[in-house]
């Protein structure tokens, strides 16, 4: 029996789990309302920054979460992770002008949350329960949700003519059908390498946006207040 | 650069174009397995260019097997148990070492009977039950382990859903508990490689009762007396009302001293006298409950945790350590010193014949059986040594 457990899924501890309870609590502090509801209108500049230091978090802890994610599933995961699977979202923002922009960035969180619930699912099942790959995966899911809700009110706060985006057309049947354990394997750690990548594009693409936007709206402002 | 296999691969899917049977196998700690991997011919690979690998290692090409030009085997003998709850990867690679298909091993054991198992109810509400993994714990693959319950002259058979991720092996039912009639309880473990199933064991409820430490600890010390301290405590509230015939038991020990020493008779009363005690020293006092007589059952229940640790300490003066729930003494010693003087009194003025006694020899044959005392328990002590 010695010498075979080499690679565990790394296990919760105690203080971890208590950093992620906080954690999650901060986030839901500062967390806006879903979409479809009215968003409170903030100063531009404080808005963003608040989604661009959620971002930071969110991508910080997926370099983490793809860690922990290769190390349980044992050796060869490398090669896996680097395999082609149809479906998955690409890490690319796309758009012209700010708010296509900003759109691309909402939909594209949209579009990773039904794949992380899906390698979540997955993992449950090949995992024991106590593996700190699972929450990390659940924090990943819902601080991503909490991201889209932020971009989709800024994005209704500076773009008020625009229309409001849209739901996703692709809806669960972009999740792949059922797969046979090695299939999960790979789609989970493609899932979480675009994952990363894509957080990382938002960084830089939210303090871009930060200066150009904000910039132009406080001008705005300045003007309407002379009337 | 992307060849033409990766651009096949994913346009079409990986599992279209090579696959391995079996996919996802469970087998037993030293089972031989041989695995075949069968490529698309659309992708114009020889079956002889391919190779495996199993958890990252290259496999030898002498347990390879050429089945046809498309398919290639490889057979690996007396497998070990799985490196990772989530299967063994093993992997059929072209000859530039890019990823084919894959299949992922699931070497274990079947389980074993689980043993143990014990239940416990907080107060008649809920039960908890606990349970060890036979043999030596372990399978190697995934195990599920299923709490089953049910009356045992009627009812149906219920399973426990509330498992705890923090203790495993352990199963909480949080409600509708019938009394005073009795459960059927067991563990079934289930695995890819086939079940066990623990002996099933017979309680009521009311048997395995247990209830929080009492409430209100208090200790505190009994006017001037050196060597006692008084102790009070609160029935558990949960069960205040159903606690006739309660059991205590109480525990100290000196505050620099980690031995601690048991009154296991307190029985129902809810205060107690320590006596005996070390003059001018902490002491620190711990009470728990047993809730015998509950709905007048006749048996014991299960102990509670112990209440918190209460401090106090004696007043200042010399004694020997000895140890006894002494209802009165203290007060007795007093009252009868007094009672004493009164009779040596009147003896000197109404007896002949007594005239030397007086309170001074009671007071000098006290400490002469103090001396004594410490002389006995100075012995005992050296003969513990």
């Amino acid at each position: 029996m010695s010498g075979h457990v080499k690679n565990m899924c790394p296990q919760l501890t105690i203080s971890q789990a208590a950093r992620t309870l906080l954690s999650l609590l901060l986030v839901a502090a500062i967390d806006s309302v879903s979409a479809g509801v009215v968003c409170r209108k903030q100063p531009c500049g404080s808005s963003l920054q608040r989604s661009l230091k959620l971002t930071k978090l969110i991508h910080k802890e997926s370099v983490d979460l793809l860690k922990t994610y290769k190390l349980s599933q044992g050796d060869m995961s490398e090669l896996f992770c680097q395999m082609s699977i149809n479906n998955v979202p690409d890490p690319n923002i796309s758009g012209l002008d700010p708010s296509e922009r900003m759109l691309s960035i909402y939909s594209h969180c949209k579009a990773f949350l039904p794949h992380l619930k899906r390698v979540t699912e997955q993992q449950t099942d090949l995992q024991p329960p106590s593996c700190s790959l699972l929450s990390k995966l659940s924090t990943a899911h819902n601080r991503t949700n909490g991201l889209a809700n932020q971009i989709n009110c800024i994005y209704q706060t500076l773009f008020p003519n625009l229309p409001i985006p849209p739901e996703p057309v692709d809806g669960p049947t972009s999740v792949p059908p059922s797969q046979n354990v090695f299939q999960q394997k790979v789609y989970g750690c493609v899932v979480l390498k675009r994952f990363k990548a894509f957080l990382s594009r938002v960084t830089r693409e939210l303090r871009t946006l930060k200066s150009q936007v904000c910039t132009r709206r406080i001008t705005f402002a300045d003007t309407n207040a002379l009337f | 650069f992307p060849s033409r296999l990766s651009l096949s691969l994913c346009l079409l899917g990986i599992n279209k174009m090579a696959g391995i049977f079996p996919q996802d196998p469970a087998l037993p700690i030293g089972s031989t397995l041989t695995a075949t991997c069968s490529v698309s011919p659309d992708l114009g690979l020889h079956a002889s260019s391919l190779f495996w690998s199993l958890n990252g290692r290259r496999l030898p090409s002498s347990s390879y097997s050429v089945l046809s030009p498309t398919a290639l085997s490889v057979t690996l003998p007396g497998l070990p148990a799985s490196r990772q709850r989530s299967g063994d990867n093993l992997v059929c690679h072209n000859h530039g070492g890019h990823v084919l298909a894959g299949s992922c091993l699931y070497i274990g054991m079947p389980p074993v009977k689980p043993v143990n198992l014990t239940c416990w109810s907080r107060n008649t509400k809920d039960l908890t039950c606990r349970w060890a993994p036979g043999g030596q714990g372990e399978t190697f693959i995934k195990t599920k382990y299923t709490l089953k319950y049910k009356l045992r002259w009627y009812g149906r058979e219920r399973e426990c859903e509330e498992y705890n991720a923090a203790q495993p092996y352990s199963c909480y039912i949080p409600r509708d508990l019938a009394l005073f009639t009795p459960y059927e309880i067991w563990v079934e473990a289930t695995n890819q490689l086939g079940s066990a199933t623990s002996d099933v064991i017979t309680l009521d409820i009311l048997d395995v009762v247990t209830t929080d430490p009492p409430s209100g600890v208090s200790v505190s010390r009994v006017g001037d007396l050196e060597d006692h301290l008084s102790v009070r405590w609160e029935s558990p509230p949960a069960l205040k009302d159903f606690l006739f015939q309660a059991k205590y038991q109480i525990r100290y020990r000196l505050e620099d001293n980690s031995d601690w020493k048991v009154m296991e008779d307190v029985g129902n009363q809810t205060s107690c006298r320590l006596a005996g005690l070390r003059p001018g020293t902490v002491y620190f006092v711990q009470v728990r409950c047993n809730p015998v007589g509950i709905f007048g059952s006749r048996r014991a229940g299960i102990w509670s945790e112990w209440s918190h640790p209460t401090a106090a300490s004696t007043p200042h003066s010399e004694r020997v350590l000895s140890g006894s729930c002494d209802s009165k003494s203290g007060d007795y010693n007093s009252t009868l010193r007094r009672e004493l003087k009164q009779f040596f009194g009147w003896v000197r003025n109404h007896a002949y014949g007594c005239g030397g006694m007086s309170i001074k020899l009671y007071d000098q044959w006290r400490v002469w059986m103090q001396k004594s005392h410490k002389t006995r328990n100075q012995v005992l002590q050296g003969d513990k040594s």
